[in-house]
């Protein structure tokens, strides 16, 4: 260390041992991996054209509470200000939104899903950080799109909690992706 | 230097185990070519023109005597094939721009058992390709220059282990490079890069760094634009963050030519410069809930704690440099660099030699380096971003034996920071994306210039081959670029003047000038000797060639290269813009 280096450690109370930035996971890395044929959440009711934009002259039709409904982002947007006291809704936001458009509505959600169009398009991993660090949003969190196994650990650590994976991938490769590291540098 | 511990050891076996895995997978044919690639990128294997070639992570460009030993293993036992010239055969490895290694010709087939002999020695291909956080470089004089303001390495090591497979930004839109100066002389070519950091000293003595973002080469080469003037040294990666969050949700991936961060920093301006110091506040403000990377002054001071200098360095002593011959006077001047400790040097080993690509060792000079770092530098090399090595802590009475034994070996050359101590990346030989080949133009500026005397007196030149336009070896930046083209399926080359990493000898970094239409490459090293003779005519006493460049315009440069022009007088080309 040059004299004026010194300076900047200067404030250590103690000579310091050399240490990493290292640390353990908290535990093993888990996903849940989204089987669409038991998925309790159904495709909303798709807006006339027309609707999606200007305010709806007939309300949207009335949704069953004990089937839950996942809507795409326009149709959140036209129906999230009459939505229903009591009925959690799940969403999709594509990847080029601002996530800040949703940090109001995060606790009428249970599902928000993110998109991969290309799984090497990583601005989903972006989005799932604000949800979770910045807005504090609890409820499930889903990748969905171009999805592969290879991708699992770093969703499982920008706060992602479950996984539609791409048609084709295995669930033994899965399982392998998410047990090779028990640590990180972040 | 860095030290792994135990769990660093962990973390890069347990790299090397999921690479083996995807390795495994891809060869069963259960995970497909397309797939694969931006995995095996970030592991640092590339397919190239003849093979796949492997980028070895060299962090900040500092290696040890044993690593370097690993690395001539793997280049003997792993590098190899039987047929082709002398350059297709192996057993060599290539220092980069980057402060990297290249092999060349290692089977794909093989390639985990490599991963696994790095893992060995603490070292691995992590994030060296890839559209992620790249090896961040800084002076090859780090912690030994005099001029030093602070060292840079724990502040490197802390950048590299923190962008070490960062979940949020391992596919971004383009590679980002990440470059850190902590000397007053930027020997680090921090305007060049996605990002330049400069430690500073605020008014009250602060540590901190001075942040420019967007610089970068290539098709389009811009100078980084100034950021931040100070960033506490505490919140260095929350500044980090903030940029590349604001790069990664922003930045162009529609059009691969205009994805670097240099685009979008052109294209937004101050909202750019708004957009990062916005996310910064929210992060300091509203993310303190979740894991910190403010730095506390442990963390700091156990990272730095790292980089005390060798046992058995010392200042003081015996603070002579012997004499001796000419040849070795030369060398003294040329090849040792002042210290910040009485009595001591730090020494480049030239690997700019003729018979021999600049940058590439074979296995047996690698070997021999590393007892050169071992019998007289304390087991510590650097790989310089001018592609050579470096020792940084000689005793100044050593230097005598450390010359002969460095010549012996061809490493011994007199000439750093002269026209042919020369940067030049692969090319067209070895690399797929190359237009032209570099290798031929670096063995024909050798020849010509083979005389040292005639070398020393045309004095500081910075020159620069880059093999196409993805720059990697930095013609942009040089007092004399020279850039392959490619046209109708032959070979040119285009020479630009005036170019400047940063340093003081050349000024604020900027970008050379094209001086007319591409040369045939046989025209290139007349086309040199005009350019250089022109100079020798025309200098003021003491007045470096790219001081020179600056006074007279291009003009008559240009004119006594044109003179030279064979090939290229009979096809009167159009002039290649570089768009």
């Amino acid at each position: 260390m040059s004299a004026a280096g010194d300076r900047a450690v200067a404030s250590a109370s103690q000579p310091a041992a050399p240490a990493t930035l290292a640390r353990p996971l908290p535990g093993r890395l888990t996903l849940r991996l989204v089987d669409p044929m038991a998925d309790p959440w159904r495709a909303g009711p798709e807006l006339p054209a027309a609707s999606a934009t200007a305010a709806p002259s007939t309300p949207p039709a009335p949704l069953d509470p004990r089937a839950p409904v996942r809507l795409g982002w326009s149709q959140w947007q036209a129906r999230r200000a009459g939505w229903p006291e009591g009925i959690l809704a799940g969403v999709r936001l594509p990847n080029d939104v601002d996530p800040a458009l949703l940090a109001e509505d995060l606790d009428r959600l249970a599902l928000v899903e993110l998109e991969f169009p290309k799984w090497t398009d990583g601005r989903a991993y972006s989005q799932a950080h604000l949800l979770r660090r910045r807005w504090g949003y609890r409820g499930e969190l889903r990748a969905v799109g171009d999805v592969l196994v290879d991708m699992l650990p770093l969703l499982a650590r920008t706060g992602f909690d479950a996984a539609l994976l791409r048609a084709g991938q295995s669930r033994a490769a899965a399982e392998r992706a998410l047990g090779f590291f028990d640590l990180g540098y972040q | 230097m860095y030290r792994h511990t135990d769990l660093d050891r962990r973390f890069v076996h347990a790299r090397a185990a999921q690479y083996r895995d995807q390795l495994d997978r891809h060869l069963r044919g259960e995970l497909s070519a397309d797939d694969f690639r931006p995995l095996r990128l970030q592991n640092g294997w590339y397919v190239q023109r003849h093979a796949p070639m492997l980028r070895v992570a060299i962090p900040y460009g500092v290696l040890s005597a044993r690593q370097l030993r690993q690395l001539a293993r793997i280049a003997r036992e792993f590098d190899l094939q039987d047929a082709g010239r002398p350059t297709e055969r192996g057993g060599f490895g290539h220092f980069t721009t980057r402060q990297n290694l290249q092999f060349n010709w290692i089977l794909l087939e093989r390639s985990a058992d490599v991963m696994d002999l790095l893992a060995e020695v603490d070292m691995h291909g992590i994030q060296t390709s890839g559209n992620c956080v790249r090896n961040v470089t800084t002076d090859v004089l780090a912690g030994v220059a005099p001029d030093e303001i602070a060292d840079p390495r724990p502040w490197c090591e802390i950048l590299r282990q923190w962008s070490t497979l960062h979940p949020e930004f391992a596919f971004l839109p383009r590679k980002f490079k990440i470059a850190v100066s902590g000397s007053r002389e930027d020997r680090a070519a921090t305007g060049w890069h996605d990002i330049g950091l400069k430690l500073v000293h605020d008014d009250d003595g602060a540590l901190g760094f001075a942040v420019d973002v967007g610089g970068g080469m290539g098709r389009t080469p811009v100078i980084a634009t100034r950021v931040a003037e100070f960033v506490p040294a505490a919140d260095l990666l929350l500044f980090v963050e903030a940029i590349l969050r604001v790069y990664n949700r922003f930045g162009r991936r529609d059009n691969l030519y205009k994805a670097r961060i240099k685009i979008l920093v052109r294209a937004e301006g101050e909202r750019f410069v708004q957009a990062v110091r916005d996310e910064y506040r929210a992060i300091v403000e509203q993310d303190g809930g979740w894991i910190s990377h403010r730095l506390g002054p442990q963390q700091i001071a156990g990272i730095a704690a790292h980089f005390a200098p060798p046992a058995g360095v010392a200042p003081g002593g015996d603070d002579a440099v012997p004499d001796g011959p000419p040849a070795y006077r030369r060398w003294l001047e040329r090849n040792t660099h002042g210290h910040r400790l009485p009595g001591w040097r730090a020494v480049t080993l030239s690997l700019k030699r003729p018979g021999l690509p600049p940058g590439d060792a074979t296995a047996d000079q690698m070997d021999a380096a590393a007892a050169l770092a071992e019998r007289f530098g304390h087991g510590e090399l650097r790989v310089s971003h001018e592609q050579n090595l470096l020792l940084p802590w000689v005793r100044a009475r050593d230097l005598p034996a450390l010359w002969q034994a460095a010549v012996e070996l061809g490493l011994g050359r007199a000439h750093t920071g002269m026209l042919t101590d020369l940067i030049a990346c692969p090319g067209g030989d070895l690399c797929a994306l190359a237009n032209a080949r570099s290798i031929p133009i670096a063995a024909a500026i050798a020849e010509r210039w083979s005389d040292l005397d005639e070398v020393h007196d045309i004095g500081d030149v910075a020159l620069h081959i880059s093999g196409c336009i993805n720059s990697c070896g930095h013609h942009h930046s040089g007092h004399i670029g020279i850039l392959g083209v490619d046209k109708d399926g032959s070979e040119w080359y285009q020479v630009t003047l005036g170019g400047s990493d940063g340093r003081l000898r050349s000024g604020p970094a900027q970008a050379g000038k094209v001086i007319g239409p591409a040369f045939a490459a046989d025209e290139v090293p007349d086309a040199l000797e005009a350019i250089v003779e022109t100079y020798r005519g025309a200098r003021e006493p003491g007045e470096l060639f790219v001081h020179c460049v600056r006074r007279l315009g291009l003009a008559p440069f240009r004119a006594a290269a044109d003179a030279v022009r064979r090939t290229t007088a009979r096809a009167a080309l159009e002039t290649e813009p570089v768009a």
